[in-house]
């Protein structure tokens, strides 16, 4: 009976030490993945937040600049244009850029989005911005 | 792993004929403990990159968004210092003032972007992913010129192992590179920021303007 409990330690010794090492490589190889998984998802989520930054920006800085050009003037349509503006840069204010999880940033760059072309044709400007810098292009060479 | 070799030879009827067949048993144990580690290493990998991935994400996201606030929000005054010329001036073109100004912008927000681009495609090579190279294709084990201790010969595993402690500062590195980058872009932007307020007071606009400018330079 004294080598049946020995030949139960041995297994017992064997599958701790399996575990033994398999744990000893995860915690080796999770120290790793951490570093790596903090990294791409770092350089990832840069390239995502530059882009959605430059755009809503870009609507920020548009908005501003007619929101002080319109500001003095009285007549009707400059007022409903005021209006809208002041609501772009109320959606800006409130939109959640520093949290990407966020389930509502999507709806809210949506909204964003609209506004800016609402607000583009009660100005009647191109939408789309690149037209500038085309017609920059054009007349710059 | 003195109590591997004690599980190897707990037996107490240890003879010597049975000696070659116990090595074998052993290295076949010591391979098999190996494979342990290995197994346990990947699964770690994968576990440690899932968990962090999003903290990551987040980070950098915020990170990315706060480089390009000041340069995309001069894009949009100029666009709309550009705009209202049009309006205002149907018949006469938009100076060039403007149009260089905006094209400077523009390419000024390129270059940010193209250097974040960049580090996404091409990111810093990770050295512990050298060394796992190397550990896979086993050069390490089949150096025969590696001596052990006083080995002096490159690439090496006594190299790896020192490599491998050289990767947490990869990300220091990484942010004092690109505090030098933001340093010399900063610079640039404010020359453009300068050029727009000059235009604005050229063109008699409000100075509100102005001082929204101004306040990019806080940014």
């Amino acid at each position: 009976m004294a080598g049946g409990s020995g030949k139960e330690d041995l297994f017992d010794n064997i599958l701790m030490a399996d575990e033994k090492f398999r744990g000893e490589g995860f915690r080796e190889g999770y120290e790793r993945g951490t570093r790596r998984g903090f990294q791409n998802g770092r350089r990832h989520g840069a390239s995502h937040g530059a882009k959605l930054s430059t755009e809503v920006s870009f609507y920020y800085g548009f908005a501003t600049t007619w929101n002080c050009l319109l500001h003095n003037n009285t007549d009707p349509k400059s007022r409903k244009r005021v209006k809208a503006l002041e609501t772009l840069l109320d959606l800006i204010q409130n939109c959640p850029l520093d949290d990407p999880q966020s389930t509502k940033l999507q709806d809210d760059m949506e909204k964003l989005r609209s506004k800016f072309r609402q607000i583009c044709s009660m100005l009647n400007v191109p939408t789309d911005f690149r037209d500038y810098v085309k017609t920059a292009e054009g007349t710059s060479f | 792993m003195s109590w591997v070799r004690s599980i190897s030879y707990s037996g107490e009827d240890v003879f010597d004929e049975n000696a070659d067949d116990l090595n074998l048993q052993s290295r076949e144990w010591i391979s098999n403990m190996k494979k342990r580690v290995k197994d346990g290493y990947v699964d770690g990998v994968d576990a440690g990159e899932e968990a962090s991935l999003q903290l990551g994400f987040n980070i950098g996201f915020r990170e990315g968004a706060a480089q390009t606030v000041p340069v995309g929000r001069l894009k949009g005054i100029v666009s709309a210092i550009w705009c209202w010329w049009q309006i205002h001036h149907p018949e006469t073109p938009v100076p060039s003032s403007v149009t260089d100004l905006l094209h400077q912008v523009v390419q000024h927000e390129d270059t940010i972007m193209e250097g974040i681009r960049k580090s996404l495609e091409n990111p810093p090579p990770s050295v512990s992913d050298v060394s796992e190279s190397m550990e896979s294709l086993e050069v390490d084990q089949a150096d025969p010129s590696c001596r052990g201790e006083g080995c002096n010969n490159a690439g090496c595993c006594k190299r790896g192992e020192q490599m491998d402690l050289d990767v947490p500062h990869q990300p220091q590195r990484l942010s004092s590179g690109s505090a030098d980058c933001s340093l010399n872009s900063g610079e640039s932007l404010n020359v453009l920021l300068q050029r727009c307020m000059d235009l604005v007071s050229e063109f008699g606009l409000p100075p509100e303007l102005i001082s929204h400018i101004q306040d990019l330079k806080k940014i």
